[in-house]
């Protein structure tokens, strides 16, 4: 995985000044009833970050199946992913773009828990805690080197497959 | 039912009211502080303010009823110049000087200037502007926490970096770094000084808390770690009378109260309570001392005050904390009761932040700040 390049000692998640930026087009309406194949929708198109040409959907990082509600509240959603090796330097960064892609489409009452696959990473526990961790979320989101990344990925997210 | 109408029907003993709704921040509000001597609010946000809000206190005879006619009234918003979040907020024990901790790794410094007639402390409405009189660079990476200690001679400053700076407090807004703390493993979220000593706590991220202390002839180190929460610690704080406990708050949904065994010189703690409630991450928890007419209520125990708790899950619990007598030759036993719930506290919103007001006359009263850029004051009412 040529993703480890992107990492640098002071950012968490990535630190890649790259080409041009795009702007996410977010046009998703309040909706009332959301389910998985809706949630699953606004993910499956987000560019991987190291095979820009390619989405979470066709690299199965991503699936409906591996988005479930909690039962007593479902606007508490775990939205798990699989990802590609399990040393992948970019799951952090994967993960970041889920819940940055959720933040942004769903309504404001969800509440949104990132995971990977049970197993799937060497370094799962890590992974899971940062990816939850809202404020170094929050810190990453004022990273402009990262941030334009993240767009570019996002810039992807609910075009038609 | 719903599981939120089915918990509206648990009989606590007290209630939580609203007693001023202050928006204004466009963007997370992650913290909010009380000055100590002068009523004044505060809170900060991502949106790279800090607001300050101003609140009257007409004194009335029937004092118990005092808080039904504060207002809060929005003094100014200080445009911070941070260049990213700010985080949180501490202010001095005098109430002169408000310290900011950003992320962009940087704590400010602010001062009012005075005005004409050179009275800023006493001219809450008017006064100067707020300015920063020192900029305390040395964090390579997000500030989280900023504390004065309660003399206000020391401060001390956390981040993602995982160091903990304790700077000395010269006149003239001149601070010296006393000692750089390399102790934690993970990014620290939260440091607070005892109430009386110059021992400080922190909690991080690698799930301990740790305590520190000044060697007279040697630097500040180490003197113990607690563990027991299994994942972050985002808050912690100081049963504010004596001292002789501490509680913190954790990614893993608990909050645990630490005693502190009595012993010359050396610092240790044990575990005594661990306190489950909330449903989401803790973010920030908050402890008053017991009003006067109610430190001694039942005889054998003693009445630690109140522990107010808040986080992801948007609720606020308020717990009353007793030492009671253990068995003999044993520990005392901590035992909290729950006072009060109030969920949805800031709609949807999580909430980053939950305060007392350390005040006279304020007793039960406290703010929180929530995600939706909202600070809020509530107060508790016991039946």
């Amino acid at each position: 995985s040529r993703h480890a390049q992107f990492a640098k000692p002071h950012s968490l998640w990535l630190n890649d000044p790259d080409s041009e930026q795009d702007t996410d087009e977010d046009d998703s309406d309040e909706v009332e009833q959301i389910d998985q194949d809706e949630i699953f929708d606004l993910i499956r198109s987000i560019s991987d970050p190291e095979h820009r040409s390619m989405t979470l959907e066709q690299l199965a990082v991503v699936s409906a199946p591996q988005i479930t509600f909690n039962s007593k509240v479902p606007d508490r959603v775990t939205v798990e992913f699989t990802p590609t090796v399990p040393h992948c330097g970019m799951s952090t960064f994967i993960g970041l773009s889920i819940r940055v892609r959720l933040l942004r489409s769903l309504p404001e009452r969800y509440k949104i828990d990132i995971r990977v696959k049970p197993g799937s990473h060497e370094s799962e526990h890590a992974l899971n805690k940062q990816l939850n961790d809202k404020e170094r979320v929050a810190a990453a989101l004022e990273n402009p080197a990262l941030l334009e990344v993240l767009e570019q990925c996002l810039s992807t997210a609910g075009r038609s497959t | 039912m719903s599981r939120r109408e089915s918990r509206m029907e648990v009989d606590l003993p007290g209630k939580i009211e609203l007693i001023a709704d202050l928006p204004g921040h466009e963007d997370k509000a992650w913290h909010v502080a009380w000055n100590p001597a002068r009523p004044l609010l505060a809170s900060c946000s991502a949106d790279k303010t800090v607001r300050l809000y101003h609140y009257n206190t007409i004194s009335t005879s029937d004092t118990s009823d005092s808080s039904s006619s504060l207002k809060f009234e929005l003094n100014t918003s200080i445009a911070t110049g941070h260049t990213k979040t700010v985080r949180g907020i501490a202010w001095s024990p005098s109430g002169q000087t408000l310290a900011t901790a950003s992320f962009d790794a940087n704590i400010g410094i602010w001062q009012q200037e005075e005005d004409e007639d050179g009275e800023a402390e006493n001219n809450v409405n008017g006064g100067g502007e707020w300015e920063c009189v020192s900029l305390l660079e040395g964090h390579e990476t997000e500030c989280k926490s900023v504390a004065y200690s309660s003399t206000g001679t020391l401060l001390a400053s956390c981040s993602r970096d995982k160091t903990v700076w304790i700077w000395e407090v010269h006149p003239d807004a001149d601070f010296e770094c006393m000692g750089v703390l390399m102790e934690h493993s993970q990014d620290v979220k939260c440091v607070a000084w005892h109430p009386t000593e110059e021992i400080l706590a922190s909690a991080s991220y690698d799930d301990t808390i740790k305590l520190y202390q000044d060697d007279p002839s040697d630097d500040w180190f180490c003197a113990t770690t607690l563990t027991g929460h299994t994942s972050t610690v985002w808050s912690i704080a100081w049963e504010p009378k004596e001292g002789g406990y501490l509680a913190s708050s954790s990614d893993d949904r608990t909050i645990r109260i630490w005693r502190r065994l009595p012993g010359k010189g050396d610092i240790s703690f044990e575990c005594a309570a661990v306190i489950e409630g909330h449903e989401r991450s803790v973010y920030s928890i908050s402890w008053a001392p017991a009003p006067e007419k109610e430190a001694v209520k039942d005889a054998g125990g003693k009445n630690l005050g109140w522990l107010a708790s808040t986080g992801g899950d948007g609720t606020v619990l308020i717990w009353q904390i007793n030492e009671v007598p253990g068995e003999p030759d044993k520990s005392p036993k901590i035992e909290q009761t729950l006072l009060a719930r109030l969920d949805a506290a800031h709609g949807v919103h999580d909430l980053n932040a939950i305060a007392w007001c350390p005040r006279a006359g304020m007793d039960g009263i406290f703010a929180t700040a929530g995600d939706d850029g909202h600070t809020k004051v509530w107060k508790l009412i016991l039946s």
